[in-house]
Formats: structure tokens, sequence, C-alpha cells
């Protein structure tokens, strides 16, 4: 199921490894204005050999046959084109397509196709600008562009990456704070679904804002295509959208549709940042609360809970369980060993009074568990049939624990939860540009399916992992 | 009229709302006591419901937020006040649900003329609940009927009266339907021997052959039973059980036997509690009292909470093949489907 996330257990006991990288998501983190340039100066070159529309790709094939000047002087007229529209390349996927230039010229336009349902699959598998993350404390440094280039399988090019987009390169008519937003999100700064939803949708609030209906046009009809759409595809680009982002902007997208044309520009637009308030209060911010409290309410006095890595709510949970709620209990942190951001929990949690035992890898998994009571799982996913998605890992942990006998309490905000159906951890999964090389590449995410998860936490209520859609079901009546 | 500040510190401070009007003399839990005592035939949650109804009746609140708060807070103390409060907490839930629902009604929500009407509805047909609680148990006895076949051995135990009622009507001749030829198996339970007598002596009263043995038997004797039928005392939101204490053994043995596990249980007992496994089910038994011999423990007096009167545990779902409910034979899987339609 899940896709090496337990790598070589780096040295076991070396928690400074991922000092640096802790102070990363910070949010706003300075942006490395000249590495963009550089990209773009690449990326532009490619782009003379990757024309964009289909017209233009006909007319280029044309060329490396050795066809008329006419072709060519149209094939550089679209390329030009293509280089302006940068972002929205990236977008469909179609820049991406430049370092590894082979097998990746059908699933390009495949996933051009796809996009329209599949925000998953908006950007394209290829490592083009994969420029890994940068720990903000390195700095801007240019020569990361120069790094080995990924060469995803073909059977894996279904698998979107994230992609650094040179500012430079965005479309005209992205938001400043969406410029802001996608390189946060490009760079990891800002990663886990929740969070990201929620700046998103703050950064939609600017937004709309500072739209002003053009002449001869009414709101409704035109906030959408031509503003928000632009913002949306940046946002892709720069990271595959989250199923949260994805459910929350059809949600946007509805409310615009309703707006009267008859209602006044200003009146429409607050009545808009009213009710993007009303959503993050209603299904981030309370949701969150009312998740930390019934998961408080499962954790009794004297229990181990086992955590794996670092997961907002699940951290939000512990601190209300102990500072709140006053119960006695100890944490077992299992880390990401690629990423270790369980040891910001650790100390935040070590800080409060709580008992904490930290393991930087599954070197001791089973051991661990053995010793727990229950385990806490932060969702970055529902599934409709059950299955979680879930940080890379998850799901080894939730199988050594189910096979223990542990109770595996999985939380999730409602706004997480996705229509969609996955059996198996490749269906939708986003490769990690930073990790990935020649040789191998890494996947970000897993699925555990429902048999090795006990209990899904919602702001609804708790229900069994199987109940879900019919939690979803629920959801959309009372809306 | 007095006011509580205490209790009202839910309530916006700067709305003068009343909190439990009247209330000083009403103990909701010397009502749900009587309500219990007075019929047998009374189950847990549906005399919570009753209980509720009565402190309404007490009260003279008058507005939505003034009823919604007295059943919040009269329901917390009856729940305060009992180890195990499961079954009466799924009663009051789905009184809470159902004022709420029947406040929702489309057109002039919440309105006061509209809870006026709801208020009086209520008072009217206070007993209609009870009513309607025994009614169920003629359904279920009519739905299981139809998987009692003749020939077949039925193990059961406890003093589930949906059980004896079903047993009952299925060795009873109705018209084109003649009564099932089949045998029981009960388990006694040794500290409610009374109990256990008085179920036997009906069943056998009915012409049905019982064979009574201990717990400790039941491995044993399970595979002369064709299947297993218990009562439930509440069913929880993931489709299990919370049952006499000997129910999740069965259950177990029963799995281990490949024989079918059923549950007789009426709607009302659905309840949105969901167990994590049986010591976070949300109720304290205090069953396990470890301690060494007084000379080693320094002479002083063990002091240790007393166990509970009515001990239970919780089967999980995975154990039971259907329950046998008011509204039909319904999978555990439908069960946790049917508490997110009602009560989430």
């Amino acid at each position: 199921m899940s896709t090496a996330p337990n790598g070589p257990p780096r040295e076991a006991a070396a928690p400074q490894a991922a000092a640096p990288q802790a102070a990363a998501p910070q949010a706003g983190a300075p942006q490395k204005t000249d590495q963009p340039e550089v990209t773009q100066a690449q990326t532009s070159s490619k782009s003379d050999a990757k024309p964009k529309d289909e017209k233009a790709e006909s007319s280029a094939s044309a060329k490396l046959s050795g066809a008329e000047i006419k072709a060519r002087a149209k094939a550089e007229k679209a390329a030009r084109r293509a280089q302006v529209k940068a972002s929205k390349d990236g977008a469909k996927g179609e820049a991406a397509v430049s370092s590894s230039p082979t097998p990746l010229g059908p699933s390009a336009s495949e996933a051009k196709g796809n996009k329209a349902k599949g925000k998953q699959d908006g950007a394209a598998a290829s490592g083009a600008t994969a420029a890994g993350r940068i720990a903000t404390s390195k700095g801007p440094v240019p020569a990361v562009i120069t790094e080995p280039k990924v060469t995803i399988p073909e059977c894996f090019s279904h698998l979107p990456m994230a992609k650094r987009i040179p500012i430079t390169q965005a479309d005209k008519d992205v938001h400043p704070t969406v410029l802001a937003l996608g390189q946060q999100m490009a760079t990891f700064a800002i990663d886990e679904s929740i969070i990201r939803l929620k700046a998103t949708l703050l950064a939609f609030k600017k937004v709309i804002e500072s739209y002003n209906t053009p002449p001869g046009n009414t709101l409704a009809r035109h906030l959408t295509p031509h503003v928000l759409n632009p913002q949306i595809d940046y946002l892709t680009a720069c990271r595959p959208m989250c199923f949260s982002m994805g459910n929350a902007i059809r949600w946007l997208k509805l409310q615009v549709s309703k707006i009267d044309p008859d209602v006044p520009d200003q009146e429409a637009k607050k009545e808009l940042c009213v009710s993007i308030d009303n959503f993050i209060q209603e299904r981030i911010s309370v949701a969150d609360l009312v998740i930390a409290e019934k998961a408080t309410d499962m954790i009794k006095d004297g229990d181990t809970i086992l955590v794996f890595g670092r997961s907002n709510i699940v951290e939000r949970a512990l601190l209300h369980a102990h500072c709140d709620a006053g119960k006695k209990f100890a944490v077992t942190i299992v880390d990401d060993p690629y990423e270790r951001k369980g040891q910001v929990l650790a100390k935040k949690l070590a800080a409060e009074g709580i008992k904490v035992t930290y393991s930087g890898d599954f070197g001791g998994l089973r051991w661990h568990a053995q010793r727990a009571t229950k385990v806490l799982l932060g969702a970055e996913s529902m599934f409709h049939n059950g299955a979680m998605y879930g940080k890379s890992g998850s799901c080894d942990l939730a199988i050594a624990a189910k096979e223990l006998g542990l109770y595996i309490i999985v939380l999730c905000e409602t706004i997480n939860i996705t229509e969609r159906v996955a059996t198996d951890s490749l269906t939708y999964n986003e490769i990690d540009p930073e990790r990935s090389s020649a040789a191998s590449f890494r996947l970000l995410y897993d699925t555990t399916p429902s048999a090795y998860l006990s209990v899904v936490v919602t702001e609804l209520g708790s229900v069994q992992p199987t109940s879900v859609p019919d939690l979803l079901r629920k959801l959309e009546e009372s809306n | 009229m007095p006011k509580d500040e205490e209790k009202n510190s839910a309530a916006p401070r700067h709305l003068p709302i009343r909190s439990n009007p009247d209330m000083e003399n009403f103990d909701i839990v010397k009502t749900y006591n009587r309500l219990l005592a007075d019929d047998p035939e009374l189950t847990m949650p549906v005399a919570a419901i009753e209980a509720l109804i009565e402190a309404l009746g007490a009260s003279s609140a008058m507005t939505v937020f003034e009823t919604m708060d007295l059943v919040k807070t009269q329901s917390e103390k009856l729940r305060a006040a009992f180890a195990n409060p499961v079954a009466l907490s799924h009663g009051t839930n789905l009184f809470q649900q159902y004022l709420v629902m029947s406040l929702k009604q489309p057109g002039e929500a919440a309105s006061n003329r509209n809870f006026e009407v709801v208020r009086q509805h209520l008072m009217r047909n206070g007993r209609l609940f009870a009513a309607r609680a025994k009614e169920a148990r003629e359904k279920i006895a009519s739905v299981g009927r139809q998987y009692i076949h003749d020939n077949t051995t039925i193990l059961t135990h406890g003093g589930s009266r949906v059980v004896g009622t079903l047993l009952g009507r299925a060795a009873e001749n109705l018209p084109g339907d003649p009564k099932r030829r089949f045998k029981v198996i009960y388990v006694v339970n040794d500290a409610r021997r009374t109990e256990s007598n008085r179920v036997v002596a009906a069943l056998r009263a009915r012409g049905v052959p019982v064979a009574t043995i201990d717990d400790s038997a039941v491995a044993y004797c399970m595979p002369k039973a064709d299947m297993v039928l218990v009562g439930a005392e509440a069913v929880m939101a993931d489709g299990g059980v919370v049952s006499r204490l000997g129910t999740y053994s069965i259950a177990v043995l029963a799995r281990a036997h490949h024989k079918d596990f059923f549950v007789a249980a009426e709607q009302h007992k659905i309840g949105k509690t969901f167990p994590l496994g049986q010591f976070d089910a949300g109720f304290e038994q205090n069953l396990l009292d470890f301690h060494a011999s007084k000379a080693q423990e320094g002479g002083g007096a063990h002091e240790a909470p007393a166990p509970v009167a009515d001990p239970v545990d919780y089967t999980p779902p995975e154990y039971i093949e259907a329950f046998f409910a008011d509204h039909g034979v319904k999978a555990p899987s439908a069960i946790a489907k049917e508490v997110i339609d009602m009560l989430f």
C-alpha cells in the first residue's frame, strides 16, 4: 500500500538534522527573488521547442520533419505566446514537458484534458523545474536549479508534482497575495491540507475585495472565469490542489454564481467575503475545535498515544486534552524520517509537560506500538470508501497498530472528505519534488484501507470509516 | 422568577434568560427511578424520555431556548447520577433531537407559536412514547418470527423483554402461521437467578423445551445451538451493542463456532455513543480490582469502589449477524447509517 515511507533509518538519534526545516513553515518566508529568473530563462528556452496550442504542436512536428518556414514562424509565435502565459502552461502541464522530451508528450496533453474535472491531475508529472524545498536558512540559492532532473516512469506520469513557477512567469491576472501563496505552497512552507485551504480562502477574499466588475459584465458571470480561474490555475501549477481546496473552490464558485446580477458590486463583494469568513469559521476553525474536544473524550487517563509525524489537528487535540481537560497520558511520536516535523511536536508537547517518546523513523515501530494504547492520525483526506489519504507512512503505522489490537483514531474535518474512491496509493498521490532523483522518486501520501481504522472523528460526529459517505450525504442534506 | 447563576453559565450573559424556572421541587433522578419501578415493561431510554417530559410539565419554560436549556441540564443531571448512563443518554439524546427536529419544521421555524404547539403536543402525548415502545416489541416479535424455524435450537441469556416477547410469540399459533417448534438453551446467570428462573418458567409454560446451562458451559454447548439471540441495553453508533455482562463472550464463542448471532432491539435504543472497546464505551463498572492479601498490603483496609450491580459489556458489530428491530431486520452497518440519519 504505502510506498517506501520507512526508508533507510538515518542515524537513529540525530534529531538536529531537522532543525533548519522546522523553521521553514513560517508564513511569508522570504521568497527567493533572484532564483526565479534563472528558472525563467531556462523554461523560456524550452518553451521555444514546446509550443502551446494543439495547432502549434502540429506545426512543431512539421518543423521537426523539416517542412516550410511558414510553420516555423507560426510555431515561434505560438512559443512566444506560451512564454507570456507561462503559468497557465504550468497548470496545463505543458511547460513541464521540457526536461524529459520523449515519453511525456501524450500524457501531458492528457493531463490537460483531465484537468477540467480532476484538479489532482492538474500539473503533469515531470521533473522540469523541481527546485527542491529549500530551508529558509539557506536563503536564495540559484544553484538549486542545476539539480539532476527527475525522470518519472511513464506508468507514474499521472501523478502530479509541486513546481516552482517564477513570479515573473505567472499570469498577469494573478493577484499578488495568490502569487506569494503559490510560492509558499510550491516550497512546502504551507503544507497541510487544511492550512493550505484556509490560506487559499483568505487569499481569494483579498482577490474578491480588489475586484471590480468591468462595465458591461455581471459579477456572477465574470468573476469566476476571468479572475478566479487564473488564480486557481496558478495555485494548481505551483502545487497540485488538495481535496479540501477542490471542495471549497467548488463551493465558492457556487456562491459566486448565486449572486444576483442586480446587486451592486460593493454589496456582492461584501456578501462573498462574509460567506468566505463564515465558511472558514464553520468548516475549519470551529470544526478543529470540536474535533479536538471529541478526540479529548477518547483519550483516557493512563493512555499512551502513538502519533505519526506532526499534524496540526492531532497537535491541537493532544494539547487540548492535556491543557484544557487535564488528561494524564503519554505520547509516542514516530516520525517521518524524511521530514522530521515530529520534533517540533515533541518540543511543543514536552514544553507543556506531556511525557513524550520520540522515534526518528519506523525502526522501532512495533516496539513503540506495543506500548501504546491508541493511535491518533490526522487525515489529509478521507475517501468515499472509508480509506484514509494520509502522509506517506500512515498506512504502515495503522497496519502495525491494528495488528496489535490498538484503536486507530482518525481526525478529519468534513471539508477534507472527497467523493472519490481509492483502493491503492497510486490513483491519487503526489511526487515529492525534493526527494526524488533520477534513480527513484518518493510519494508524499498513501492510502490506508478502512479495515485498519477504528473511528473517524469529524466535527459532525464520530463514525466508522465506512460511514463516511453517509456523513457526506448528511452534510449535503443540511446545506 | 428565580435565577440560577451557576447553571446558566452556558447562556449568553447579557440575555435575560432564566435557567430552569421553577425546577427546585423537581428531581429528575427520582422521577426516572419511579418510572422504571412502576412499570417493569419500561426500558431505560423510554423512562428517560418520560422523565424529561415530566420535567417539561413541571417547569414554566416558555421559550425555545429555555426549554432546550432545561432539557439539556436535566439530561446532564440524569446522566451524572448513574454509573452506566449509556442507555438513558440514548433516550435523552433522542428526545433532544426530536425537539430540535419538530422546531426545525419549515415555515415559521422556531417561532414561539409553533413551539407552543410542539410543547402542548408533547404534554398531551407523554405516555405515547411508552406505548409505542411496547408496540415496538410486538413488531420485533413478528419480524423475528420469520427467522425461527422448526427444530432450531436457540441459545440465549439475560432477561431481555424483547427476546422474551419474541420467543413467546414464536411459540404461539397465528392464523395461517403455525407455531414454531424450537428448543432453547438458556444460560443461567448466578447473580440473577430469580430473573433467570422467571424467564425459563415463562418459556416452559408456553411449551418450549428449555435446557439451562452455566456460563462456563457455553462453549461446550455451542455446537448444539443453531443461533444465538440476545437483547440489548443500548445500540451504539457503530452497530455494536451494550448488553448484559457475558453477551460479548457468547458472541465471540458463537463466531468461533460459526453460529449466527442476532440481537433484538428497539429503535429507541440506538444512540450516537461511539465506543472504542470495552473500557471506552461510556460506563465505569469497577469490575477489575487488583489487590494482594491484607497482610501483604500492611493491614490497611482495602478500599475499592464497589462493582456496579448490573454489569454490562460491549459487543463489537463484527460479531453481530443482524438486528431484529421494529423497523425491519438490519445489518450493523445499516444501524450505523441510521444513527447518522437520525442523530447527526
